[in-house]
């Protein structure tokens, strides 16, 4: 509605002035403008992101590869496919980035709710202990991951110190990073000190949208502070946990920049995600028509798990 | 704050329960600062003190790993360097003091820059296209608006590496590759996504009537938006601006797939700064302060304005 | 909102009342998730193999239904 007056005053104006370059603008009517502001952003993305999309699922059916530009490209059909969907190893990397993904969010989910249960007693100051845990995920992932290379080296790390402090083992006993039953535990710690906040910071946002008087008539019922959080708290908040789970979810699904830098996939392809998995085949082996079904495949999952976040998404803005 | 006013409602939590829930989180800050505090201490210990057991809480400060960050540096025999005149300035003054002589600039500082320019290039870019898409989604019926705007976001979800190895043919071909265009041009399609939906929320909230009513003073829609809803979206601009810098400052995945020497920003290089045997730490630690303070204070600007963007402008409070 | 209360709309039978986008949205959810814990769990090859097809196709229908009108 608001379009069309708008629209309609806009013509009735533009015969009032005289004729510049601001009229010729004028005359431009909201449907055109509209398109003008949306298409370069479209044009953008199309170039960048769609034109490439399509070419790598062209890639995915051939023999391409990008280090043998001359040799003839040969048409495979869905060969990569089968035996990507066949090969077990690539499924171990599918389980090594579940126990990641899943002890992440688990963890994530757990301490960042918590976390934002208490920060939302508003003690005093908690703002700025808010903005002091937040920090961390603002970070480079990169440059985490290196720096935690370096606390978690087992001489003189920081991390092994304190480990060794608590429990009286010698420092240098334990690897984080070359032990293969620690190394995928030390790239979900990692991520856990990382991505808390995130959970935590969504999380209140739930907390906070639970309005007081759910509580003053639980209050006056008298159920006790324990039901109230079993079926007030958590029911009301469970939207917003969803969200930071599918989130965090998603990006760690396709986790690269900190894993790669902490444990490079290693020791052998222990820490190996569906990520570093496709870099190696793409970058390392050069395979490009298999790393691009490999691609092909992990985006289509991504895209699928994108659709239901956005439907999340939209349930948490009717709130 | 109102704690006065308000202590008698039921709701409020007692002094008890604030200060035990208070003294967890201040638990959980103190632990969650450690490694940074750590690395920011590294910066300023020498290279014996970095890798001493136990770690050194307490230690002489040096600036030797600022140094070795911004230098290369070669070993010489003590005749040969003795025979060179006085040290020039403190950096030659320390390499000296280890048999070495500082052979030139190291290449932090021409990263450091490529990645400024790669971030304030990316984030204007993609600044002003979002908030030209967001003034468009947001005032007018845009038809499949839904499916472009979820097809926007979806380009922001796609797995880095996936979408690598066509940039990375695409750049081969027109010759991109290893360019900061090409990076600019590549985190700005990142980058636009979250502008379109967060600068989306932002104007959503500027009511239609100011534009109106100065569409009845004469100004055209154009105008309108020029002049008045642009500079009331001056905050939500400014914040999605820092969220796009600091996706622009962060990323590696793209930067260490795509460049190799000239447009190679800084998170690839830090982690290959080596010393001799091994990496050395303290000129690491070094590096990684100067590259996370502008976060740190970034951070701190935005607080107000974080939730919204780490969940694309849905949720406001 | 629902379906009920738009009177326009000519009187409807048991598909037009299961044909609608709020169950039909929660079948493609729930088979993209299947094919997301199909990909990733430990036990069987063969629903391994199967994932990606099931993914696929729960993206397909959520994407169709979420045309369909509400």
């Amino acid at each position: 509605m608001n379009e069309l007056s708008a629209s309609s005053r806009i013509t009735y104006r533009a015969v009032m002035v005289r004729p510049s370059v601001a009229h010729r603008i004028r005359g431009l009517s909201d449907r055109t403008l509209a398109w003008l502001f949306i298409t370069p952003t479209i044009v953008l993305l199309l170039a960048i992101n769609i034109f490439p999309l399509l070419w790598t699922i062209y890639l995915s059916f051939t023999n391409y590869r990008a280090n043998r530009a001359n040799v003839p490209t040969i048409w495979l059909g869905a060969d990569w496919y089968q035996s990507i969907l066949t090969d077990p190893d690539i499924w171990a990397a599918m389980q090594v980035t579940a126990h990641f993904v899943i002890w992440t969010v688990v963890i994530e989910t757990v301490l960042g709710f918590g976390l934002a249960y208490l920060i939302d007693k508003k003690f005093r100051g908690h703002g700025i202990w808010t903005t002091i845990i937040l920090l961390p995920m603002m970070l480079s992932p990169a440059v985490v991951g290196n720096f935690w290379t370096f606390l978690y080296q087992p001489q003189i790390g920081l991390f092994n110190y304190v480990v060794a402090f608590f429990t009286g083992r010698a420092a240098s006993s334990f690897q984080m990073l070359g032990d293969v039953t620690l190394s995928p535990w030390a790239i979900v710690i990692v991520d856990a000190w990382m991505w808390t906040p995130y959970v935590m910071l969504i999380c209140l946002a739930g907390l906070r949208s639970i309005p007081d008087y759910i509580y003053e008539a639980a209050e006056v019922d008298r159920a006790s502070k324990w039901r109230q959080f079993w079926s007030i708290t958590l029911p009301m908040a469970l939207p917003f946990i969803m969200l930071a789970v599918l989130f965090r979810g998603i990006e760690n699904f396709k986790m690269f920049d900190m894993v790669n830098l902490l444990t490079g996939g290693g020791p052998g392809s222990t820490t190996e995600v569906a990520s570093i998995t496709l870099k190696r085949a793409a970058f390392e082996s050069w395979r490009t028509g298999y790393s691009s079904a490999f691609a092909i495949i992990l985006f289509v999952t991504v895209f699928g798990l994108a659709n239901i976040y956005v439907k999340a998404l939209n349930k948490v803005k009717s709130r | 704050m109102t704690s006065a006013t308000t202590a008698h409602s039921v709701v409020e939590p007692s002094a008890t329960t604030r200060r035990f829930a208070g003294s967890l989180v201040v638990l959980y800050a103190v632990i969650t600062m450690i490694p940074l505090v750590w690395i920011m201490l590294t910066a300023f210990k020498s290279p014996d003190d970095a890798i001493s057991y136990p770690p050194k809480v307490l230690f002489k400060p040096s600036l030797e790993g600022f140094c070795n960050l911004f230098t290369t540096r070669s070993r010489q025999t003590p005749e040969f360097i003795r025979s060179l005149g006085p040290p020039q300035g403190m950096c030659d003054d320390i390499a000296r003091s280890r048999n070495m002589v500082v052979a030139g600039p190291s290449n932090y500082v021409p990263r450091f820059v490529n990645s400024l320019i790669i971030a304030f290039g990316s984030t204007v870019l993609a600044v002003a296209l979002g908030t030209l898409s967001a003034y468009g989604f947001s005032r007018f019926r845009v038809p499949l608006k839904d499916d472009l705007l979820f097809f926007i976001l979806s380009t922001r979800m796609m797995p880095p590496i996936a979408v690598a190895i066509p940039i990375y043919l695409m750049y081969r071909t027109i010759g991109l590759s290893d360019t900061r265009l090409g990076m600019i041009l590549l985190y700005t399609s990142v980058n636009v996504s979250l502008a379109v939906w967060l600068l989306k929320g932002f104007i959503d909230e500027i009511p239609r009537e100011y534009e109106e009513a100065a569409m009845i003073d004469g100004y055209t829609r154009f105008q309108a938006f020029v002049k008045v809803v642009l500079p009331q979206a001056t905050t939500g601009i400014a914040a999605t601006a820092i969220f796009c810098l600091i996706f622009a400052w962060n990323e590696y995945a793209f930067a260490v797939l795509l460049t190799s020497g000239n447009a190679q920003t800084a998170p690839p290089f830090i982690p290959i700064i080596i010393g001799e045997g091994g990496q050395d730490w303290p000129a690491v630690a070094a590096g990684t302060t100067l590259f996370l303070v502008p976060i740190v204070v970034f951070t701190v600007l935005l607080r107000k304005h974080l939730l919204r963007g780490i969940t694309f402008g849905a949720v406001r409070k | 909102m629902s379906l009920d209360v738009t009177p326009s709309i000519a009187p409807r039978g048991l598909a037009d009342r299961i044909l609608r986008r709020g169950p039909l949205e929660a079948v493609a959810t729930a088979i993209i998730a299947a094919g997301v814990v199909m990909l990733m769990q430990p036990f069987s090859l063969t629903l391994y193999s199967w994932s990606f097809a099931t993914t696929l196709f729960g993206t397909v229908m959520f994407t169709i239904v979420s045309k369909v009108r509400e």
